[in-house]
Order: C-alpha cells, then sequence, then structure tokens
C-alpha cells in the first residue's frame, strides 16, 4: 500500500474533491429549494472537511485535524441543522424568484470561476515549488471560485435565508483557500473564525425569523419599508 | 477488409443482444425499487417479437418521410454502435469516422424522427418534436464539451485511440476535467435516453411526453425498428460513458479469451451505470419542461468548466 503515503496520489485526492466542492457550488446556484441549498452546504462542508484531513495526514500538520473536526461537526452538522429549523419554523421552502433567472445565474456562476483560476493561476509557481508543498495548489482557484459565487449568492438571491447561505458559502471559501495556502492558521484565528460564523448565524437566524414575523415574508428588498 | 466484416459482426450481434437487455434490466431494478414485481429483464425481447408479428396502421397523411424515419433511426443507432469501443479497445468501424460522426449520426435519427412527428400532421407529433429538437439544441453542445474533453487528453478524436489512451493511464478519471466531463455526459445521457428528471418512458400523458409524442403513430414493425434503435442509442452512450471514463478491462485484441473477459467486465460496468441511472429516475421528480434548460445548462456549464480546466490543471 506506498501509494497511500504518496503525495502525488493525495494531491489527486484533493485535486478531486475540490472539484466535487465547485460542482455542489455551483449546483446551490441554480438551486430553488432552500432545504435542498442547505444539505448542499452540508455536503460541500463534508468534503471540506475531508480535504483539510487529508491536507493534515500528508503534511503532518496534526493541527489541521483538529480544524477538519471542527468543520465536519459545526459546518455539516450543526449548522445545517439550525438552519433546517429555521425554514421549517418561517414555513417558507422555496425562492421564488432570483434577480437573475437560473440558467443565466448559472452561467454567471461558470463565468465566475473562470475569473477564479485566472486569478489563482498568478499565485502559482511550479518551479518554486516542491511536490509536497504543491499539494492542493489547485485548491486555490477553487476557494476564489467559492468566494466569488458566494458573493454573487447573495447579491441574487432574495430571500435573507439564502443570503445566510451565500456568506456561509463564501466562508468556505475563505476555509479552502486558508487551509491550501498556509495548510492551516494557528489555532486560535482557526477557532475565532468557527465561532464567529457560529455566532453570526445564529443572531442571522433570529434577525431572519424577527424578520419574517415582521414583514410577513423573508424578502430583504422590502426592508426598505420603515414600520413601528 | 474481411477482419472488419468478422469484428462488425461479433459487435452487430453484442449490440443486438444487449440493447434490450440493459433496457429490460433498468425497468426490471425500477419496479423493484418501488416495490413492484415489474416485468422480467427479457419482456424488452418478447415486446420486439410480438410487435414484428403485428399488421400497421400508417396514417393516411403521412408521406415517404413516416416509412423511411425507422430504418434510418435504426441503421444511424447500429452504425454509431460500430465505431465506439465495446469490449476491445478498437472498434470495428473507427476508420470511418471518431466522436464528430458518432455524434452527428444520432443527431441525423433524431432530425429524422422529428420530421416524421411532424409528418402525420397530429398535434402530439409535432409537440414532440418541438419540445425534443428544444432539448437536444442544449444537450448536443454539452456532450460536444465532455467528449472534446476526453478527446484533448488523448490527442485524438477517434474513439479508438481514445480508449487506448484511456487504458494506458489507469488513475485518469481521478482527475477533475475528467469527473466534470463525466457528469455533464451523464445529464446528457439522461436527457437523451428520456429518463426521468426529463422525460418519462413509463408514461403517455400528453403534458409531459417527448420521446413518446413524436411516435405516437407507429406501430408494429416500424414501431419495433425505432425502439430497438432508440435501445442502441441508450446502450452507446452508456457505453461511451463507461468506457471513456472507466476503460478497465477493455481487451486489446480480438482474441476470444481477450473479448470474453472484456465482455465480461463490460457487461458488470454496464450493470453499475444501469443501477445508478435507477437510483436517480426513482429518486428524482419530472422536471417541468421549461425547468429542463436549466438543468441542461449546469450541464453545458459542467461541459465547458472540464474543457477549460485540462488547460488550468
Amino acid at each position: 500500500m506506498s501509494f497511500i503515503h504518496d503525495p502525488e496520489f493525495g494531491n489527486r485526492i484533493i485535486t478531486l474533491m475540490a472539484a466535487l466542492v465547485l460542482v455542489l457550488q455551483i449546483a446551490t446556484a441554480g438551486q430553488r429549494w432552500l432545504i435542498s441549498t442547505i444539505r448542499l452546504f452540508a455536503l460541500q462542508s463534508f468534503l471540506l472537511a475531508s480535504i483539510a484531513g487529508i491536507i493534515a495526514y500528508f503534511n503532518q500538520a496534526s493541527h489541521l485535524y483538529v480544524a477538519a473536526l471542527l468543520t465536519l461537526i459545526l459546518k455539516a452538522w450543526l449548522l445545517p441543522l439550525l438552519l433546517e429549523r429555521l425554514v421549517e419554523k418561517v414555513g417558507i421552502r422555496q425562492e421564488i424568484e432570483p434577480l437573475i433567472n437560473v440558467p443565466l445565474s448559472i452561467l454567471i456562476s461558470g463565468c465566475l470561476t473562470l475569473v477564479g483560476y485566472v486569478v489563482a493561476e498568478s499565485f502559482y509557481h511550479p518551479e518554486e515549488t516542491s511536490v509536497r508543498a504543491a499539494l492542493g495548489h489547485n485548491t486555490l482557484a477553487v476557494a476564489i471560485s467559492l468566494f466569488l459565487i458566494g458573493f454573487f449568492t447573495m447579491l441574487n438571491r432574495r430571500k435573507a435565508v439564502t443570503q445566510v447561505l451565500g456568506l456561509l458559502f463564501l466562508e468556505n471559501g475563505l476555509f479552502l483557500a486558508a487551509i491550501s495556502l498556509t495548510y492551516g492558521m494557528p489555532m486560535v484565528v482557526e477557532l475565532g473564525i468557527f465561532f464567529d460564523v457560529l455566532v453570526a448565524v445564529m443572531v442571522l437566524g433570529i434577525l431572519v425569523f424577527r424578520i419574517s414575523e415582521t414583514f410577513d415574508s423573508m424578502d430583504v428588498s422590502k426592508l426598505r419599508k420603515l414600520r413601528g | 477488409m474481411t477482419e472488419m466484416l468478422v469484428k462488425s459482426g461479433v459487435q452487430l450481434v453484442l449490440l443486438l443482444l444487449v440493447a434490450p437487455l440493459i433496457s429490460g434490466i433498468v425497468k426490471t431494478l425500477k419496479a423493484r425499487l418501488q416495490t413492484r414485481r415489474g416485468p422480467d429483464v427479457f419482456q424488452p425481447y418478447r415486446d420486439l417479437f410480438k410487435l414484428m408479428r403485428k399488421g400497421m396502421v400508417i396514417p393516411d397523411t403521412a408521406s415517404w418521410i413516416f416509412s423511411v424515419t425507422p430504418y434510418i433511426v435504426f441503421a444511424t443507432a447500429t452504425l454509431v454502435g460500430l465505431m465506439i469501443p465495446m469490449t476491445a479497445t478498437d472498434a470495428p468501424l473507427s476508420l470511418f469516422g471518431g466522436v464528430l460522426a458518432v455524434v452527428y449520426l444520432l443527431a441525423l435519427g433524431r432530425f429524422f424522427l422529428a420530421l416524421a412527428g411532424l409528418d402525420t400532421g397530429s398535434s402530439f407529433g409535432g409537440l414532440g418534436s418541438s419540445r425534443e429538437m428544444t432539448i437536444s439544441a442544449i444537450a448536443e453542445p454539452a456532450m460536444m464539451l465532455a467528449i472534446f474533453t476526453v478527446a484533448l487528453g488523448a490527442n485524438s478524436t477517434n474513439l479508438s485511440e481514445m480508449a487506448q489512451a484511456a487504458v494506458s493511464q489507469s488513475w485518469k478519471f481521478l482527475e477533475p476535467s475528467q469527473m466534470l466531463a463525466f457528469a455533464a455526459l451523464f445529464v446528457v445521457l439522461i436527457a437523451e435516453t428520456g429518463r426521468i428528471p426529463v422525460d418519462n418512458q413509463a408514461t403517455h400523458l400528453e403534458l409531459t411526453m417527448i420521446h413518446e409524442a413524436m411516435i405516437l403513430e407507429y406501430s408494429g414493425p416500424y414501431l419495433a425498428l425505432i425502439e430497438l434503435g432508440a435501445w442502441i442509442k441508450q446502450l452507446v452512450l452508456m457505453t461511451l460513458l463507461v468506457n471513456t471514463f472507466f476503460p478497465f478491462g477493455l481487451s486489446s485484441d480480438w482474441t476470444v479469451a481477450g473479448l470474453g473477459m472484456g465482455l465480461v467486465v463490460y457487461l458488470g460496468k454496464l450493470l453499475g451505470l444501469a443501477c445508478f441511472i435507477v437510483m436517480v429516475e426513482t429518486t428524482n421528480a419530472k422536471m417541468r419542461l421549461f425547468r429542463v434548460p436549466e438543468l441542461l445548462a449546469v450541464a453545458f456549464i459542467l461541459g465547458a468548466l472540464a474543457l477549460i480546466s485540462t488547460f488550468l490543471f
């Protein structure tokens, strides 16, 4: 079983999983059901946790295992659970109309991926890096794409819950960029970001619930009207 | 020359035998998953023999296109079947054309099927034709992009050379470009064979049918030919998927032992893909017609990303 220790093999697996993450991200751009989007997010977080685990294994970076475990518990289990409860409580299950229609948003997501690749290309110098250090260099492009598509989701959707999800996708992109470039930030920073996101989602969850209570809708464009 | 004829003969027999079987397997598996008993896997053969012995009803308004279409559909599907590697890496008719020929021969069959749907003058036929053309207009570019990705990796659009290149690099399917292309081609397979998120083979409900609407006026031997053509087309697309992306067990020569081994592995791979298709079909609901372009847009973007990522990675 020599290939288990071969960085080349690890690189292939990581690249493959990064591509899967990207596919999931583009799938969310074409997804209308809130519950399905939340499940896609959970699946994507699970893949991210696996990528972190694999990078930790091949670089002997043991603190990344903690990050992987935290991602698994918080992002793949707890946050989706909270969001699903929220969607059930609010009772709005479908994004009726995004600002830009679905085929066009998918096309735009594709173009944003291209932008991600072009940007990431300038960071990569194959002659200066060893095989082990190049582990997961492809993931930077995917990370930037996740970031951009997350932004686009936040701009494109009207519902507050999908905007929260856009933020979460964006954060996934940040996490992927962090683990692929630096093999994990210091533990304190890592923990800080995780709890930041957790608290943000909880606060936003309460906010979303309030919005839907007050306005009978989650449509953020209605927030322009003042109400006592 | 005689060698090519023998190879073509062997592959032709394989095509004609396996195509209905795969269709039967998918139907049976689907029924079992929905806790029905369903027909057994050999039912498509019985259907074919029954249709062959029946008489035909041809509409008065139909022109020569109506009667020439079944032959064209069957002939193009079979010809394409001989151009792709099934159990051995070199396909019998690989000298006659590569992926472009495959895509456009299938398009020729579809073109005539759509014409025949219009030809009878029944409103359902025209409806089916227009829907089929709408879908294929997006599915075809997606398919081309996905196949070009593989062709780029092999430096050839010849399917036999593509299969040989794929056999020599067995870890190739782990590459993201290959995976994206696989996903794109899988969506195209679902759309082209009229399976559930796009079309439903099992129903004749006027609001939803696409392929069934075009062939509504056909009966008897003509219907048998069209059905067989559709099954062969399905087998061809499935073969394209399993043999270009998972080229394990393709024999490099046409010896009996190599072919036998190749056939066993090939049938195993087909069965795996069939199970996957059945799972997709049972866990999804049919899409509204106007949502279908969204699905195909995803396939198109996946194909485009696959092609682009071969340059970037």
